[in-house]
């Protein structure tokens, strides 16, 4: 056995000076064709990210199509008036480029992501599926076929199949909201290039869209490249859809989606919360980090490195849809997997901590550390183009001004203990949380109901 | 101070350049400046993985991971990551077959902290490391297990895959998680004879990248890592060489709940740092790397026979690489019928070669890749410590990008004729356990019954710990 040998010990050094950073701020233009521009300069970042949103929500998908935002969203890089499905993918990829696109309820958003000195080849191509996707039939038939292969695996996907759960319990049945974002086996069958073409004719243009650019631009004449290429894309003008009202049934109970067998359970236990337009937002991000953060938040120390039921847990909150006049919503949530034993003393463990921090609320030591990482990591999250394209692109898909992140990381560092405290409880009130557990009833069912956090029904996991 | 060499930015570097430096200990440090934002990141690779891991303690490596986060002489409990986090950085720790890295990234004024935290672990781990830590973290990595490989479908794939193409007994053999016996088996003395072996300065990188002063971070890594004493008891890994191709079809048939039919494959590749390795990365990138590539084309587009189909390659360096390829299928496809058109389609490539243009787009996917990767100070400080570590040169990190761009179709078509053959690769079919399920004789001839077996002595491995 080796001796421990000995080395010098020296204190905790003290930080240097921090260097000032800002969230970048933006230029906003807007092209002829009415599209708004935001663009933005990040010296060194050779891979330049580009951002397109569409004014084209989930809830303006017509009845009983549900999914067909996505097949549009898809088929946008399926071929255009240039080229065939499989001669845009070889382009795109010829680009170094990467370009993916999704619907959800605030709209679809596509992504492109090449390096700047491919970026006309880039741009270019994004114009062309935009401004004239081919749409052709068999092709959408091919992603039908394939979105519909895809339902049975997320269904077997504990984590997806917990959040497809929890939306159909608490948005009532009539809401987008409650259904799968990209549809049903039976919505989704129902999808064709004319359905496709038609939500397209009715909700994409340029008008109603933005796009955001980041990236290292020495050296590029944008203006001049998005003249040759989204300049070129034309659409009737419209006005942005009015954004219906969400709400949401949050009487504290318990589902559970029964997978026999399941050597864990996965816990999503989640409500309907305010916006980032809530003056309450910077003080509810400071609780819910301090609740379930990180893995030194008050929940992971008492479920992982003192209990250890699980890897991780986390609280978290998640915009769904925004609105101008402030009437959107967030998804308030905490979700984890715990072993299927400890699935009873692990959410009886949970609620004690809740109940904890609302009757003695978060410390001021926890508060500060919160915020010297919530404000201190920012200059490291926005390092990439990436980054700070996507969080401009949610700004204004939240309706928020450019400056909101800069004003946020200010916010933030002014909010005190008890604000955070308040926050965090009236996110979390223990009776009226929505738990849906995916596992094996037969095993968790019990020791759940013994808890008393609300009634327990069972359901099918298919 | 021992002097280090200075190198200046190389062509194809993107202008990044990096200083080499050892400390009288034997700790290697690898420097590179980049003003452009107030960050700095610090990676340090121990170069210590799953590979020297022996029979009955599989998965010690990562488990004893865990344990670098739990305290040492002067950071309390989890203060590691308080004090990280509290000074507004982000970190983590993970472990692959031949490495075990631990980063932070800092804003640059908090650069200090960083080096201080990863000197007083390496230095005095076995201080605070005692029982109530590992009995904790064996759980929590246990549940690691369960949430990654063996509660979602095809979760335990890569780790079948990985039995089957490298043979009982050499060191690639068995996956970083590790068995849940072996980690029920593994001891406190396991782990501290484990660091005592294994965390040396002598056996380590340290990489700081991002906006710092050389001379005063050379002058802080001097002080904190240079009194940590060298160790010179490390065993060399067991050998890992095996022949360039493996000479039959291996196959294993798992019948499990799963939501599709799938068609996995593992083929032998050259080792990491070689060029062949890079000839076979792009041939993988054209065959299966994206939705232009020729399996996507034939499977999903043109066949529509598999919702997904793709290959990724695994470098490594002290074994071969391998190719991992998944696909999975649509509707009621049968196995055999993807499996005709894969073979159909290797083989052609393996004829004709690459065309112009699809080295071109492989190329400049693989560039992307690339320039994503040493985009962020992390990933810049993570590749010089790869390359250190592995191949003995940081450098090297730099221009490997341009070595991808040297590769010439010829060199493509190579590897693919020698290596993307039936003969050269091991098998894993997924049959969804169902009441729809096929039955038996719908599964595919397999010559390798006992590969089954091992699969259900896994499953009952896990059903007995979760008790």
């Amino acid at each position: 056995m080796t001796e421990l040998a000995t080395m010098e010990f020296h204190p905790q050094p003290r930080p240097g000076e921090a260097k000032p950073w800002a969230f970048p701020a933006p230029e906003r233009t807007a092209l002829d064709n009415g599209l708004t521009v935001l663009r933005c300069h990040r010296p060194g970042q050779q891979v330049v990210a580009v951002e397109v949103l569409l004014d084209a929500p989930l809830d303006a998908e017509p009845a009983g199509l549900d999914g067909v935002a996505t097949i549009m969203a898809r088929a946008f890089s399926e071929g255009t008036d240039q080229h065939s499905a499989e001669e845009f993918a070889a382009e795109l990829e010829r680009a170094g480029a990467t370009l993916d696109a999704h619907a959800d309820h605030p709209g679809v958003r596509i992504s492109l992501e090449v390096p700047a000195s491919r970026l006309a080849k880039g741009l270019g191509l994004l114009a062309d599926a935009l401004r004239a996707p081919a749409f052709a039939p068999s092709e959408v038939e091919r992603l039908v076929r394939n979105r519909l292969d895809e339902i049975p695996h997320e269904l077997a996907n504990p984590s997806r199949r917990a959040a497809k759960e929890l939306s159909k319990e608490l948005f009532p049945a009539a809401s987008r909201m409650s259904r799968p974002r990209q549809g049903t086996e039976e919505t989704v069958e129902k999808i064709d290039a004319a359905a496709v073409r038609a939500f397209y004719d009715r909700h994409v243009r340029p008008a109603t869209a933005t796009l955001v650019v980041v990236g290292d631009l020495t050296g590029i004449d944008l203006d001049a490249l998005l003249g040759d290429t989204l300049g070129a894309w034309t659409g009737t003008p419209g006005e942005p859809r009015p954004v219906p009202p969400v709400t949401a049934d949050d009487t504290g109970r318990v589902v559970i989606v029964d997978r026999p067998g399941a050597v864990q359970t996965q816990l999503l236990i989640g409500r309907v919360g305010p916006d980032r337009h809530d003056r309450v937002w910077p003080a509810q991000v400071l609780g819910t980090y301090c609740l379930g953060g990180t893995l030194t938040s008050r929940l992971d120390r008492v479920l992982r490195e003192e209990k250890g039921y699980t890897y991780g847990v986390r609280s978290f909150g998640q915009v769904l849809r925004s609105a101008p006049d402030g009437t959107g919503a967030s998804m308030l949530a905490i979700s984890g997997s715990v072993d299927t034993p400890n699935t009873g003393p692990a959410l009886e463990d949970l609620w004690k901590v809740l109940r904890t921090v609302a009757a003695e609320g978060l410390t001021d030591a926890e508060r500060d550390v919160a915020v010297q990482n919530l404000v201190g990591v920012a200059p490291l999250k926005y390092e990439t183009a990436a980054a700070v394209a996507s969080t401009l692109a949610d700004q204004v898909e939240q309706h928020l001004p450019d400056d909101f992140q800069a004003t946020l990381y200010r916010q933030l560092a002014a909010t005190g203990t008890v604000e955070a405290t308040a926050a965090v409880v009236n996110a979390f009130p223990v009776d009226r949380l929505v738990t849906v557990l995916v596992g094996d009833a037969s095993r968790i069912k019990a020791p759940v109901e013994a808890l008393g956090i609300g009634e327990v029904t069972v359901v099918p996991a298919e | 101070m021992p002097m280090g060499h200075t190198t200046t930015a190389e062509a194809g570097s993107g202008g990044l350049a990096a200083t080499e430096h050892r400390l009288a200990n034997g700790l290697r440090v690898v420097l590179s400046e980049d003003h452009l934002t107030p960050v700095a990141a610090v990676c340090l690779w121990y170069d210590v993985g799953s590979r020297h891991e022996v029979k009955g303690r599989t998965g010690l490596a990562h488990l004893f991971e865990h344990l670098m986060f739990q305290g040492s002489a002067q950071v309390k409990g989890n203060g590691h990551f308080e004090l990280v986090q509290g000074a507004g950085g982000s970190l983590n720790g993970t472990t692959s077959f031949e490495r075990t890295n631990y980063f932070e990234t800092m804003p640059a004024h908090q650069l200090e902290l960083a080096l201080w935290l990863e000197a007083d672990r390496m230095g005095s781990l076995l201080a605070a490391l005692d029982e109530e830590s590992m009995e904790n973290q064996r759980d929590v990595v246990k549940n690691e297990r369960r949430q990654r490989y063996d509660n979602v479908p095809y979760g335990t794939a890569f780790e079948k895959l990985t039995a089957l193409s490298y043979p009982e007994g050499h060191p690639y053999h068995h996956t970083p998680i590790g068995s849940m016996a072996d980690l029920d088996a593994a001891t406190l003395e396991d782990a501290r004879r484990f660091f005592r072996t294994y965390y040396a300065p002598n056996n380590a990188v340290l990489s700081v990248v991002g906006d710092i002063d050389p001379e005063q971070t050379l002058a802080w890594i001097e002080k904190y890592f240079g009194s940590i004493p060298s160790h010179d008891g490390k065993p060399a890994p067991r050998d890992g060489s095996l022949p360039d191709v493996i000479g039959e079809q291996k196959r294993e048939v798992v019948v499990e709940e799963v939501p599709a039919r799938a068609l996995m494959a593992a083929y032998r590749l050259p080792h990491d740092g070689t060029r062949a390795c890079d000839a076979a990365d792009l041939a993988l990138t054209i065959l299966g790397g994206g939705e232009s590539s020729r399996l996507y084309n034939r499977l999903v587009r043109r066949d529509r026979t598999a919702v997904a189909a793709g290959f990724g390659l695994l470098r490594l360096a002290g074994a071969p690489s391998m190719g991992w390829l998944d696909v999975k299928t649509s509707g009621d496809v049968e196995v055999p019928v993807i499996e005709a058109a894969i073979d159909e389609e290797l083989a052609r490539f393996a004829e004709e070669g690459p065309t112009p243009e699809e080295m071109e787009r492989a190329q400049a996917q693989l560039e992307r890749e690339w320039l994503d990767r040493l985009g962020t100070v992390a990933g810049r400080a993570d590749e010089l410590c790869r390359y250190a570590v592995l191949f003995g040169d940081p450098q090297l990190a730099l221009t490997a990008v341009q070595r991808v761009l040297e590769v010439t179709p010829e060199e493509v078509q190579e590897v693919a004729k020698a290596r993307l053959r039936p003969d050269n690769r091991a098998v894993l079919v997924y049959e969804p356990k169902s009441p729809e399920a096929a039955p038996d004789a719908d599964v595919p001839e397999d010559p390798e019954q006992e590969a089954t077996v091992e699969a259900g002595r896994d499953e009952t491995e896990n059903e007995e710990t979760a008790k």
